[in-house]
């Protein structure tokens, strides 16, 4: 999996592509970790070229929430292929995740937070 | 097509994506749907992730096999590790909370293989044997 970072609208984008699972999970959080460690709580993950995600990377994606809402920071997703959605429904994750079809959606509701 | 293949890796969590690069050209020439592709991928990824973690714990001098075979009804698939008490942990498992980082793997295999079965060796060795039939249909569940 590739992982490419930029600041948009104030936050960290972090665009993925490839699989998410046991290892490529593992690099994410490490990844994730160095930006709240440096600050930056507010993350977005676009998932637009995730062509596969297991267990392992959803719990990857669990742990990241949580370490993110420590920090008092806001954790988004968006872009996710109909398959990834599907496993997001069935566990009933969707639900807990902040999830924008695009990724400008994402960043708009970070600049409209911050402006209220 | 029809025939068996079997792969063994050491127990390292890059083997995860070894196997699955592994699998995806041995699934090219049997034209799956998309949503069959994944549904597969998922299942066998979910029993292998568990022989590398929870059978083997990640100890590189323990192996995983993994014996595919392909006929003209269904894909049959044995993940194979080296640990012990995988079938008890297999039955004890606890239902996943919300908010679980893991334990959903075999409940995917569950949903969307025709058949799980778990088998233990006398000497240890967890085998996990999943069967799809060629033309899939999704079991509805809870």
């Amino acid at each position: 999996m590739e992982i490419t970072v930029k600041d948009k609208g104030g936050a960290t984008v972090l665009t993925l592509s490839g699989r998410l699972d046991l290892a490529s999970g593992t690099t994410l959080k490490e990844q994730v970790k160095s930006q709240l460690k440096k600050g930056n709580t507010m993350i977005h993950l676009n998932l637009a070229q995730v062509d596969f995600i297991n267990s392992s990377g959803l719990g990857a994606l669990v742990s990241i929430m949580k370490e993110v809402r420590l920090a008092k920071g806001r954790f988004t997703l968006s872009n996710l292929a109909s398959y990834v959605e599907e496993i997001f429904e069935i566990t009933q994750l969707s639900h807990i995740f902040e999830i924008f079809s695009t990724e400008e959606e994402a960043i708009s509701s970070y600049h409209v937070a911050s402006v209220r | 097509m029809a025939g068996t293949v079997t792969w063994t890796y050491p127990s390292v969590k890059e083997s995860g994506d070894r196997f699955l690069d592994d699998l995806a050209l041995f699934l090219e020439p049997l034209g799956l749907e998309q949503h069959q592709f994944h549904y597969l991928t998922l299942s066998l990824s979910e029993a292998f992730t568990n022989a590398l973690v929870h059978g083997n714990k990640l100890d590189e001098t323990k192996l995983v096999t993994v014996r595919l075979t392909v006929n003209d009804l269904e894909i049959s698939a044995d993940i194979i590790d080296q640990g012990r008490g995988g079938l008890e942990a297999v039955r004890t498992r606890p239902r996943p909370e919300l908010l679980a980082e893991s334990g959903r793997g075999v409940d995917f295999m569950e949903r969307y293989c025709a058949s799980v079965e778990f088998m233990e060796d006398a000497d240890g060795g967890l085998t996990v044997r999943l069967r799809v039939p060629r033309r899939h249909e999704k079991k509805r569940v809870q």
